[in-house]
């Protein structure tokens, strides 16, 4: 099954009315600054063309990321991702104390509950919506490049179509200056239970 | 200069030229290299998942590499086909990592380590030796396989290293 255009569009819109109900509240009381965000993107891509989805500035880059996976009554995936250099930004603002040192234990953690925070809040949203029972899996923290990441999602996804929908959205805090970008990945069979 | 062919996410390529190498990039997926260097004839395959839960087989050429199961069987026959002997044929593999790591002990993300458990048995059940592999950890790799040497290259931009099986 693939998506027409007029799905994506709707899919975006819906994302983003969640986005706004749950999520920017819930960043901006964590981070302590008011949030914005917009949707970059919302395609199908095949699974054997991730190139489609990986920029330049991407592949160049190690990432921090958080993978979460949300089962029951809706199956999706969440990957949280920043350059390595910027989440020690994002943990150092987390924790109140600079983060000088690699990335590991309390550090990743803060980053984990990021992504936990910001998957909760968008079950959250669409379950209110919805009345849909979501499950999440505990969070999945990984330093790699971003290649890497995106391989690991779509494998662990465990997808039996060949392709999946893909809204990359891109939260911005005007005052720190920090980017946090989030994929939401879906089975193309399933987006329509979000479009009621 | 080698022509290089690369491999997509669940792709399958066989070759019969040593002017041509394949090459892919596996995080948790597996890539699996079957080979029989008198015959000239080599495959591989960019495996995402151990095994095809429908029984159905693929019929998009660009598809076939995706289940360790299925992408097997079509190597084997497809090398055959190309005049490669079945006892002549060997494997090497790479891949299967864990990328991401939880502070819990639950194994949800464990695919990785699945492909590459999936793909031994099969091989075993194949009667196809295992020479040599680089497998799990936590990191991504780049893979090239040379028919005229029949190595397997390994390459990590994270970790910044390359290393021949």
């Amino acid at each position: 099954m693939s998506a027409n255009c007029h799905d994506l569009k709707k899919l975006n819109s819906v994302l983003d009315s969640f986005i706004v109900q749950k999520t920017i509240p819930a960043l901006g009381s964590m981070l302590g600054e008011p949030m914005m965000h917009s949707i970059k993107k919302t395609q199908e891509i095949p699974i054997t063309n991730l190139d489609l989805i990986i920029s330049d500035l991407e592949e160049m880059n190690v990432m921090s990321a958080v993978y979460i996976k949300c089962d029951g009554d809706l199956h999706m995936g969440a990957l949280l991702y920043l350059p390595e250099n910027e989440s020690k930004t994002l943990a150092s603002k987390l924790l109140g104390r600079p983060i000088s040192n690699e990335l590991e234990g309390i550090t990743t953690s803060s980053i984990s509950e990021i992504g936990n925070i910001l998957t909760a809040s968008i079950i959250n949203a669409i379950s209110d919506d919805t009345g849909y029972k979501i499950y999440s899996s505990v969070p999945g923290y990984a330093v790699e490049f971003f290649r890497t990441l995106l391989e690991a999602v779509v494998a662990d996804f465990g997808n039996e179509s060949d392709t999946l929908i893909v809204s990359h959205v891109e939260f911005h805090g005007p005052k720190s200056g920090i980017v946090i970008h989030m994929l939401l990945i879906q089975n193309p069979s399933e987006i329509k239970k979000l479009m009621i | 200069m080698k022509h290089v062919i690369e491999i997509k996410m669940g792709g399958l390529e066989i070759i019969t030229s040593e002017a041509e190498e394949l090459k892919t990039f596996v995080g948790s997926c597996v890539a699996i290299c079957l080979f029989d260097l008198t015959s000239h004839v080599a495959g591989m395959a960019h495996v995402i998942l151990p095994r095809k839960s429908d029984g159905k087989q693929s019929t998009v050429k660009n598809d076939i590499g995706k289940y360790a199961d299925e992408a097997l069987s079509y190597m084997i026959d497809g090398m055959i086909q190309k005049g490669a002997d079945p006892k002549r044929i060997k494997a090497k593999m790479a891949g299967g990592a864990t990328i991401f790591a939880h502070e819990s002990e639950t194994s949800l993300f464990s695919v990785g380590p699945r492909n590459t458990i999936s793909l031994r048995q099969i091989l075993k059940e194949n009667n196809i030796p295992l020479v040599s592999e680089d497998t799990g950890e936590n990191f991504g790799r780049w893979v090239r396989f040379d028919l005229h040497s029949g190595t397997l290259t390994i390459t990590s931009n994270l970790k910044k290293f390359e290393k021949m099986i």
